[in-house]
């Protein structure tokens, strides 16, 4: 098959073709292990909830801004090119706040375009899947899939925090392209040799065993909380679908179609979690019942994290230097810290990647946020990946009294898995 | 650490914020057990203005009882299911059947009494039940039962039927902060009589929450030196998070205008559009103008003509390009608000009454 210019398609079927025959090709050439070209990656982004992100030219509004050209196909379909790359991929809205970007651009040239664009857009964000969120994806792919099929999970949890004795001094800037250069170390990623205190590995196993194994193995060693990427397995055939905990999906699958169903699966969940995240943690000062404009009252509930046991007050000064010091730092916040105690410190700040305030007692023991009304969910999301990430991975979240995985388990309740969906 | 612990518990703020926290859905095991939120209790209003009926006031005017005519208690806790409304009252301090807090305390006994569903503007039926509830530190617990007492005794003599009350009493213990409850209030609030802790403290360790509230001119009184600069701070790192959030957000070529009112209703959750109190409204304001001013002063050193105040509109910012937001930015965000001069309360100045960004006080 010869590369096809993506300008000279014109429509979504024609697409839906180019990238079917694409994917089909790439697993011919992963089942002669000679992989030569790349495989058909998706980005899931989150918009900002704003009037301008509704509509199709608004989305091209926002694009054009970081001189990024979207081309409409149809009315959520388009053609994506920017003055440097040229031809990225093709853009897709699946819900209202998702996108999709689909491109078959090499793996390490399209995670840096799109690293690029969401670090200078306030308002496109990762779609941020936590290690409780593939929790739960999990035991959806254990009912979804036969046992017999193959998937593969990976798990990455980084002790970034905790300061090696033997290196001890003051801890080095945490760059961009660091933090993605050592993290979702695919197949077709370089592995990276990195001193540090550093639980990554890769299981590829028999969905039955792994499910057996498992929780029991979760129980013993916590790092395997912090999944961070999960392989729904095609079910129309060979391969399947690699999400990764920001939002990255690989095709390796040989139907696109199939490609974009799971897409739209875990979108929608990802939707009813950002949704009620927000319907229960904004906090805002509204009107009572009574006479209107009167009674004030506040309504919301707190977002708490818990750590399974509390930090060494080493790590947690470490955490707190680490974040509130640095202009670019692993939880994208800003502000600062107010101390309370050794292990104890209050922050005003501000989410820095989508410029919205939020409220936070860190402490050894966990952390309290406060959510403003209007604050993006994925703040909260990101909060909970970054923190079983890199300090517990068996952190456990609530947004008020109820767990987040109860609400990741509810948001997947009833979500269509069919393949002609939409 | 930022206060004495004993300080803490007579901080009216605190005490509000505590409140607050007992109110919230927490999981379990958290360093706050919400108390009042588990008995099913949450907050129906935040400072609503009140009036006793007009002819109780009537008859206290007759039998010469001082009453307020209008009262604001710091919160209304509701029991839904119960259909229960408590009317809670934080203060630092007892006071004497003869200070002039009595005033209030009688309007607010009679607020919580059988008329409670009047006042509240609701349906008979929709209040089975209703107390008034001081929070006050444990040691001053009793006097205050006694100086409502006797104030309920001469609201009876009168005919002017009060409401119960109940005096929970914050108590602070190495590893804990309480409340000592009584028999009352144990009934109402479905709690244990006597010790209920409440926060865990850590050794060495400020044991304040979040505040939800940081900041009301009306308590700063009552406050210690260390609490006022406390909560100033908390109010100043807020407006700054506001400040950054909006710059962050915008993109350039563009202009911003930042009112006082949209800066501090950011930081108080919206509170500051409901001060009905003129002088307090106005406090707040100079506070946004001290904090504005020095941080204008601070980012135009760094970044020449980017930030400008402007009578009836408020602060203006340009900005010029990519490059000069991402400058404006570090400018902002390096700004320290612990460096400000916490203590010195802000004077009047000549934007005192040209401000168009009022509070409910100015626009009524």
């Amino acid at each position: 098959m010869t590369e096809t210019p993506l300008a000279r398609i014109q429509t979504r079927h024609q697409m839906i073709r180019f990238f079917d025959g694409y994917a089909l090709e790439r697993m011919e050439e992963l089942d002669e292990r000679k992989l030569k070209r790349p495989l058909v990656k998706t980005h899931l982004l989150e918009l900002l909830d704003g009037k301008e992100a509704r509509t199709a030219e608004g989305l091209q509004a926002i694009f054009a801004r970081r001189d990024v050209h979207l081309r409409p196909l149809d009315e959520s379909l388009f053609l994506v090119a920017d003055n440097h790359e040229a031809e990225i991929g093709f853009l897709e809205r699946l819900r209202p706040r998702i996108v999709a970007l689909y491109s078959t651009l090499e793996s390490e040239k399209i995670k840096k375009w799109v690293r690029h664009l969401v670090l200078r857009s306030p308002e496109i964000d990762h779609v941020w899947l936590s290690g409780t969120t593939f929790n739960v994806l999990w035991e959806l792919v254990v009912r979804l899939s036969r046992p017999h099929r193959f998937t593969r999970l990976t798990f990455t949890h980084q002790s970034i925090f905790d300061i090696d004795g033997s290196t001890g001094g003051p801890p080095e800037e945490e760059e961009e392209e660091e933090e993605d250069a050592s993290q979702h170390s695919g197949e077709e990623d370089r592995e990276e040799i990195v001193e540090r205190r550093d639980t990554t590995f890769r299981l590829v196993d028999r969905i039955g065993v792994i499910h057996e194994k498992l929780d029991k193995l979760q129980r013993i060693y916590s790092p395997l909380h912090a999944i961070s990427q999960l392989r729904f397995p095609s079910p129309v055939g060979r391969g399947g679908h690699d999400f990764y905990d920001n939002g990255r999906v690989t095709n390796r699958s040989e139907s696109f179609r199939d490609h974009r169903s799971h897409l739209l699966f875990v979108v929608r969940i990802y939707e009813r979690l950002l949704k009620s995240t927000e319907d229960q943690a904004w906090y805002s000062i509204q009107e009572s019942v009574g006479l209107p404009g009167q009674f004030r009252n506040i309504v919301g509930a707190p977002v708490v994290v818990r750590f399974q046991e509390p930090l060494d007050p080493a790590v947690f000064k470490h955490w707190i230097a680490a974040t509130f010091e640095r202009k670019r730092n692993k939880f994208r916040l800003w502000g600062h810290p107010i101390p309370l105690g050794p292990t104890k410190v209050h922050v005003y700040g501000v989410d820095r990647h989508l410029w919205q305030p939020l409220f936070l007692e860190l402490t050894a023991k966990g952390c309290t946020a406060i959510i403003p009304n209007g604050t993006c969910g994925n703040t909260v999301h990101r909060l909970v990946t970054n923190i079983q990430r890199y300090l517990d991975p068996g952190a456990e979240a609530f947004i008020g009294n109820k767990p987040y995985k109860q609400m990741v388990e509810e948001s997947a309740q009833g979500v269509p898995y069919d393949l002609d969906a939409e | 650490m930022t206060s004495t612990p004993n300080e803490l518990v007579k901080d009216p703020l605190f005490q509000l914020n505590a409140v607050l926290w007992l109110a919230q859905p927490l999981p379990g095991k958290s360093e706050i057990t919400p108390l009042l939120y588990n008995q099913g209790f949450t907050v129906h209003a935040i400072a609503p203005l009140l009036g006793p009926p007009l002819d109780l006031r009537l008859v206290a005017q007759e039998a010469g009882i001082s009453m307020q005519e209008r009262v604001r208690p710091d919160l209304v806790l509701t029991q839904e299911k119960g259909h229960k409304f408590a009317f809670t009252e934080c203060k630092a301090r007892s006071f004497g059947p003869t200070s002039p807090t009595a005033e209030q305390a009688r309007s607010l006994l009679v607020v919580a009494g059988p008329r409670a569903a009047e006042v509240l503007a609701l349906a008979s039926g929709q209040v089975a039940d209703s107390l008034l509830a001081f929070v006050i530190p444990e040691d001053d617990r009793q006097p205050l039962i006694q100086t409502l007492l006797s104030l309920r005794d001469e609201l009876a003599e009168k005919k002017l039927r009060a409401g119960r009350f109940s005096v929970l009493g914050l108590a602070l213990t190495d590893t804990d902060i309480s409340i000592v409850i009584n028999d009352i209030g144990s009934a109402f609030f479905a709690l244990p009589a006597g010790t209920n802790p409440f926060m865990k403290r850590e050794p060495d360790t400020d044991p304040r929450p979040l505040y939800f509230i940081p900041y009301d001119p009306d308590v700063v009184r009552p406050q210690s030196e260390q609490e006022k600069e406390f909560c100033k701070r908390v109010l100043f790192e807020r407006m700054h998070s506001s400040v950054v959030a909006a710059v962050g957000r915008a993109n350039p070529p563009a202009q911003l205008a930042l009112e006082c009112q949209k800066i501090l209703n950011d930081a108080m959750f919206g509170m500051y559009g409901q001060w009905e109190n003129r002088d307090s409204a106005r406090h707040m304001r100079r506070l946004c103008r001290q904090f504005m001013g020095a941080l204008t002063q601070a980012v135009n050193a760094v970044v020449p003509d980017t930030m400008a105040f402007r009578p009836g509109v408020g602060w203006k910012i340009s900005l010029r390009d990519p490059q000069q937001h991402e400058t404006l930015i570090d400018a902002l965000t390096c700004f320290p608000c612990e460096k400000l001069d916490l203590r010195t309360e802000p004077q009047p100045d000549l934007f005192d009454d040209q401000d168009n960004n009022a509070g409910a006080a100015d626009r009524a």
